[in-house]
């Protein structure tokens, strides 16, 4: 669609002729290909989201009002994105603008005495760990990585990362926030709505945390928020990360309140068991099975790859080959990787002894291949600054959780090896990479309900080849069929299925009605109905606001 | 190579934005975490790497047309690599600066030109530079040095001094310094004076393969001719021509720039430093002597897949990430100096922000080039230091223009210089 010439002339007016595009090519820089990522159920080869109507930069709060109430005149819907890691932050219908917040990208403040930071859109978790590690203070960073924005994160989705052990997830960490509301109203929630500063995000002052969020975020469906706060908490470590090495085997040395162990487990009850009493004991700093998601078989071949700069994915099967490897492999079929940090020199003896005693009740072991300085210095960088996500497309360019979800220790452990075996089988078939079955990641605890873990097993493909795409997308239709007969649900591979069809627009609207009314508690998505009812009265958003009319 | 051999690449490219950005984990504030000018002054995704790609497969699909905002998109990359070297940190079968490179080709090769570059062609055609200078003046530099005049001479060892610093009356000094310090020091070194030509690299950047070549082509006959079998050259964009893009043209000439030789020199205990600058300076990797001055590995392969949808190349592909160039010569040469002290910015080695000459941006967008330069100028700064130093003379140049522009006061120093005064 083009925007008529009025519309647009309004709508540069607003940003600037510099700011606005609806050049075809500029607007297809803005689609995102469903071959990706299989959450969206589509048929994974050549098919994009939709194209944009206009791609628009806002530079200020002001200028978002100014679009959206533009917007709300003219009854176009509008996308706003921060930076573009999921098919979630582009349009799902046509004839929408898609708002680009990148160039609202500044670090407000950092209150050091409170703990926590005022941002933009645009600030990803990197820079914002950068300049709070000066203070001696760190950010929680997504599963996603430190390229992605904490704002969307925290205010439109969930953001859970190896953190949630120490510094909760990024919708427990949000404070104060800047909402331009669908309509157009500017509204600020919790303590910033009273003009007390952004300390908190229920009050005093407005508590509309729930309501501007709902269910997990409302992925940019609901408005647009333009500044926000999110908690800080301690960083005992240098003001700089210390990076030596040849990339991109880059490693950190730090000091020596700062471990990072990879351990394994006899059984995954073991597992479960030494994960309980992690959170119990109150030990650990980031928590996460991280390089299982290169696969039971691969993940130690994958990080002998990747700790030295002259190897490649060429490399890959000889290193397989290779009986210290295979050894390796063998002992970490079962583990993950935790950093402990220690406050002070007192604080990290405790934590280790206790880590050890947790090991020593639950067989447990750390496995030492993991813990030589090349490695664990590696590792520790790796997880601290989380700056390696992209490894997750590593092998072919795509890849996509499939059963898991959000649940217990139990919950993930139950179901993990016989997930594992079955997904084993349909990597023999040629699809996916053979890559063991169980490539089942996450972290593993989280604050606000005593360690939960968020799982997910990878599955990559090639999305410029047709026979692995669709057969990809036949695994995670059979995933989640299996998922259903053995009792565990739809898994992560139906993600966002109620949100966005094969074609990359919203799935029809009886599909996503029957989906919620089977969720197990639909009248969530009934009060979000209301919410949207009237907080967006022109239905300017998409989908991916969850709702239920009936 | 052709677009339509990028297609794969196209898909494969995930949208993952590190292009971006300087490697994550060398981030050290927010200030100077971008990577990549073009995204950075122009902000539409189109102007990344992964953006490039997206429109790059828009054009192939016939999904869009080469309008003048798509020329604007694929012409202001500076080429400089610093997406190739983010993407890779992750990525093993991606290569963003080659499909950048071959959109700018494809443009060409369609007559979507842009005149400020068919100005430099022009030139380079009728004068054998990009400078729009005459042939006959190009070897005046080298007036009053006894050197051998190659080819009517033989010598050992060729210095290149290329079109800005053989042309550029400011910079002639830092050729005629390098010369005279590999002469003093005894290396048989002779120059071809007005016999040299262009070595390509900066239209090769600019999108004009056919011409590169044939430049290319004409200088290794030159040379063979000539007998020459080592080059040194100030320049690091006709270090990396040589270097990484003449051996797959048949040269098998070796060549250094001339700081990896002083560094030699000064190694081997040929070359004494007599005099103490008192100087705090910085030093600026130049694209072309840093991230992409890694060594030519000459490889013929294919793709293939391991573990059914693992993709990788048979034989083994060399992989240009910016890990092995040449960073550490210019840093050792200069903490040799009695003196000089040196700082270091955020942005540096393999993740160093580009000058703002390269991939035909200074001849074509002199704003966004000069915004690029004062970029660097401001993260110099702000280290403390009293001088930019750096080992190119397109970085030079365009430094100095953007100090000129602001009336800074930061200097602006080619590293032959601080050599020279310390001699």
């Amino acid at each position: 669609m083009t925007l008529p010439k009025n519309v647009y002339q309004a709508l540069e007016d607003i940003v600037g002729p510099v700011n606005i595009s609806d050049d075809p090519a500029v607007l297809d820089s803005y689609r995102y290909s469903l071959a990706h990522t299989a959450i969206h159920l589509g048929p994974h080869y050549n098919t994009f989201t939709p194209r944009g109507a206009a791609v628009l930069m806002p530079g200020s709060t002001e200028e978002v009002q100014a679009i959206v109430k533009l917007c709300n005149k003219h009854k176009i819907k509008f996308k706003a994105s921060s930076t573009f890691w999921s098919a979630q932050g582009y349009p799902s219908e046509d004839n929408t603008i898609q708002l680009d917040m990148r160039r609202m990208d500044r670090v407000l403040e950092i209150d050091e005495k409170n703990m926590y930071a005022v941002i933009e859109p645009g600030v990803i978790a990197a820079t914002l760990q950068a300049e709070t590690m000066k203070l001696g203070l760190n950010t929680h960073v997504a599963g996603s990585g430190c390229s992605c924005s904490v704002l969307a994160s925290a205010t439109s989705y969930f953001g859970s990362g190896p953190s949630n052990l120490y510094g909760g997830w990024f919708h427990d960490n949000l404070l104060g926030m800047e909402w331009v509301m669908p309509t157009g109203d500017l509204f600020r929630t919790g303590s910033i709505g009273a003009d007390c500063g952004w300390f908190c995000g229920e009050g005093p002052g407005p508590s509309m945390k729930g309501a501007a969020r709902g269910f997990l975020g409302a992925k940019g469906a609901m408005g647009v928020f333009t500044k926000c706060a999110v908690k800080l908490f301690a960083w005992p470590g240098p003001q700089t990360l210390p990076v030596e090495g040849t990339i991109p085997a880059y490693k950190i040395a730090l000091p020596e309140n700062f471990k990072a162990y990879t351990v394994a487990f006899p059984s995954w009850k073991a597992w479960a068991d030494a994960v309980y009493t992690i959170w119990d004991t109150g030990i650990g700093y980031l928590g996460h099975r991280q390089f299982n998601m290169f696969g039971r078989d691969l993940k130690f071949a994958m990080v002998k790859i990747l700790t030295d700069p002259t190897k490649t994915l060429e490399d890959l099967e000889e290193l397989l080959e290779d009986p210290e490897v295979q050894k390796v492999t063998e002992e970490s079929k079962r583990d993950f990787q935790i950093v402990l940090v220690g406050m002070t020199r007192r604080d990290m003896d405790w934590q280790e002894k206790a880590f050890d005693e947790i090991l020593t009740r639950t067989g447990g072991w750390k496995v030492e291949a993991m813990n030589v300085p090349e490695i664990h210095d590696w590792a520790l960088l790796y997880l601290v600054r989380l700056g390696h996500k992209n490894l997750n497309l590593v092998f072919g360019g795509s890849y996509d959780g499939c059963f898991g979800l959000l649940g217990s220790a139990d919950y993930g452990t139950s179901n993990v090896e016989e997930a594992g075996q079955f997904k084993k089988k349909w990597e023999g078939r040629g699809a996916i990479v053979e890559a063991g079955g169980d490539c089942t990641m996450g972290p593993i605890g989280g604050q606000g309900g005593g360690g939960t873990c968020l799982w997910e097993n990878f599955t990559c493909f090639d999305p410029s080849d047709k026979f692995s795409t669709e057969g990809t997308l036949e695994f995670f239709n059979a995933a989640t069929e299996y998922g259903i007969k053995r009792g565990w649900g739809v898994g992560m591979e139906k993600w966002n299925s109620q949100n966005r069809g094969p074609d990359g627009r919203t799935t029809p609207k009886e599909t996503r009605d029957q989906i919620h009314r089977s969720a197990p508690q639909p009248n969530v998505f009934r009060y979000q109905h209301k919410v949207k009812e009237a907080l967006n009265p022109n239905d300017l958003g998409d989908a991916y606001f969850e709702t239920l009319d009936d | 190579m052709a677009l339509e051999d990028f297609a794969a690449e196209m898909d494969r490219c995930s949208s993952c934005s590190y292009c971006k950005w300087i490697p994550f984990d060398q981030m050290k504030s927010w200030r100077f975490a971008k990577n990549c000018p073009s995204i950075a002054y122009h902000n539409f995704n189109s102007y990344s790497a992964r953006g490039r790609y997206l429109v790059a497969r828009s054009l192939l699909k016939g999904q869009s047309e080469p309008t003048e905002t798509v020329r604007q998109i694929v012409y202001t990359c500076l080429t400089c690599g610093s997406c190739d070297v983010s993407c890779k940190v992750c990525r093993y079968n991606l290569e963003p600066l080659e499909m950048v490179r071959e959109l700018k080709f494809n443009l060409v090769e369609e007559g979507l030109c842009l005149d400020e570059h068919i100005a430099v062609i022009d030139s380079l055609k009728k004068e054998g530079n990009t400078m729009g200078a005459a042939r006959n003046k190009r070897g005046d530099w080298a007036d009053g040095i006894d050197i051998k005049r190659l080819p009517s001479e033989k010598a050992e060892v060729l210095f290149h001094g290329g079109c800005r610093m053989s042309y550029d009356e400011e910079l002639q000094k830092n050729a005629h310094a390098a010369v005279q310090i590999l002469l003093d020091a005894g290396v048989d070194l002779g120059i071809m004076g007005d016999h040299e030509m262009c070595c390509g690299g900066r239209i090769y950047n600019m999108g004009y393969r056919e011409e590169f070549e044939s430049f290319a082509q004409a200088n290794i006959t030159a040379w063979d001719k000539a007998g020459v079998k080592t080059i040194v050259t100030s320049c690091s964009d006709g270090y990396h021509a040589i270097k990484r893009l003449y051996p797959k043209l048949g040269a098998q000439v070796e060549v250094l720039h001339t700081i990896e030789y002083i560094d030699r020199l000064i190694k081997a205990g040929q070359l004494k430093f007599q005099k103490e600058i008192p100087l705090t300076v910085t030093y600026h990797d130049p694209c072309h002597l840093g991230r992409q001055g890694e060594p030519y590995i000459p490889w013929n392969g294919v793709e293939k897949k391991i573990k059914s949808q693992i993709v990788v190349y048979e034989p083994k592909k060399p992989r240009y990430n910016g890990a092995w160039g040449i960073y550490d010569p210019p840093r050792d040469v200069l903490k040799s100096i009695p003196g000089v002290e040196l700082v270091e910015m955020e942005r540096i080695r393999e993740y160093s922000w580009c000058c703002g000459a390269g991939g035909g941006v200074r001849e074509a967008y002199p704003e966004f080039s000069e915004w690029t330069a004062r970029e660097r100028i401001t993260e110099a700064k702000s280290t403390g230091a009293e001088a930019l130093i750096t080992a190119c003379p397109w970085c030079e140049r365009t430094f100095l223009d953007a100090v000129d522009e602001k009336n800074d006061r930061m200097k602006v120093l080619d590293i032959i210089e601080l050599v020279q005064q310390a001699l």
